[in-house]
């Protein structure tokens, strides 16, 4: 009964542990660069406050993505992949970034603040 | 290996891909790649505390290979290959010291094992670690539903054991 107790004590730190980094994970970022990389490569850096709205095409063999800036925010318009996670995952608004593990897409605010204050 | 050992390992590898070929059908409820029942996990937790490490390995590779293969989604096989042996070792490893009756946190420890080794793989084929932001995401849903495949798998366990005594 006592090692249930230990094992019951563990789940609720490794939940509660998760639940912190999740809510810091979630706070809206302040910055508003935001890096679109693929395969570990930087292909733009968007300032979405100064950005029109636009689509921009990314393609990776042969696989096309359609990443639409529209008011200030970004998101996966469309693509070839089988889930559709990217798409699914709407709006980049947090620190949580939009992936598309497919075709090794990655759409995420840029790190500190160094160039929001630079500007 | 005997016969009968070997015949068991087939028919669990096959049990586990069929509940696995039928949670596909499942529609994903939340949209963070990677988050799912892992439903298939009850068969191989059922593995680590009755069969030989050796055993559930082959068991559990078998499955991730032909469940990667008839699911038609061999981006996934990574991940499911990466996540699984980290979930094996961290299970075989803690069944020494977890008796049965708690085999509900063996299958937590082992979905939060299998979800870092997902993240860790997409690490890898990312090149980026910003993705890292999802493993806290993966770790609740990993303690959600390795609870659920624990229960599940303990209340086999006990109407196995049941069946055992009458035949």
């Amino acid at each position: 009964m006592r090692a249930r107790t230990v094992y019951i004590v563990i789940t609720a730190v490794i939940l509660i542990g998760a639940a912190v980094w999740c809510a810091y994970v979630m706070k809206p970022k302040s910055g508003k660069t935001v890096v679109i990389s693929q395969d570990g490569k930087v292909l733009y850096h968007i300032d979405l406050d100064s950005e029109k709205d636009k689509t921009i095409d990314v393609e990776y063999d042969g696989r096309k993505n359609i990443i639409e800036i529209k008011g200030g925010r970004i998101h996966m318009k469309s693509a070839d992949c089988p889930d559709h996670i990217c798409i699914d995952t709407g709006w980049l608004e947090d620190g949580k970034p939009i992936v598309c593990l497919p075709n090794r897409l990655v759409i995420e605010y840029e790190d500190g603040d160094i160039d929001g204050t630079a500007r | 290996m005997d016969t009968k050992k070997l015949t068991h390992l087939g028919l669990l590898t096959c049990l586990a891909l069929i509940i696995f070929i039928v949670e596909l059908r499942i529609p994903d409820i939340v949209p963070i790649p990677g988050v799912k029942l892992g439903l298939a996990n009850i068969v191989t937790v059922y593995c680590v505390y009755n069969y030989r490490p050796g055993e559930t390995a082959m068991m559990l590779y078998s499955r991730i290979l032909l469940g990667a293969l008839f699911s038609g989604n061999l981006m996934a096989l990574w991940y499911s290959i990466a996540g699984g042996t980290l979930c094996f070792i961290g299970m075989e490893i803690l069944k020494n010291f977890i008796r049965e009756d708690n085999m509900w946190f063996l299958s937590i420890a082992g979905a939060v094992c299998h979800n870092i080794g997902q993240i860790a793989v997409a690490m890898l084929v990312l090149k980026s670690t910003s993705v890292i932001a999802y493993l806290p995401f993966l770790m609740i849903s990993g303690c959600i539903a390795g609870l659920f495949t624990g229960l599940c798998t303990q209340m086999v366990c006990k109407r196995l054991k049941r069946t055992r005594k009458v035949s």
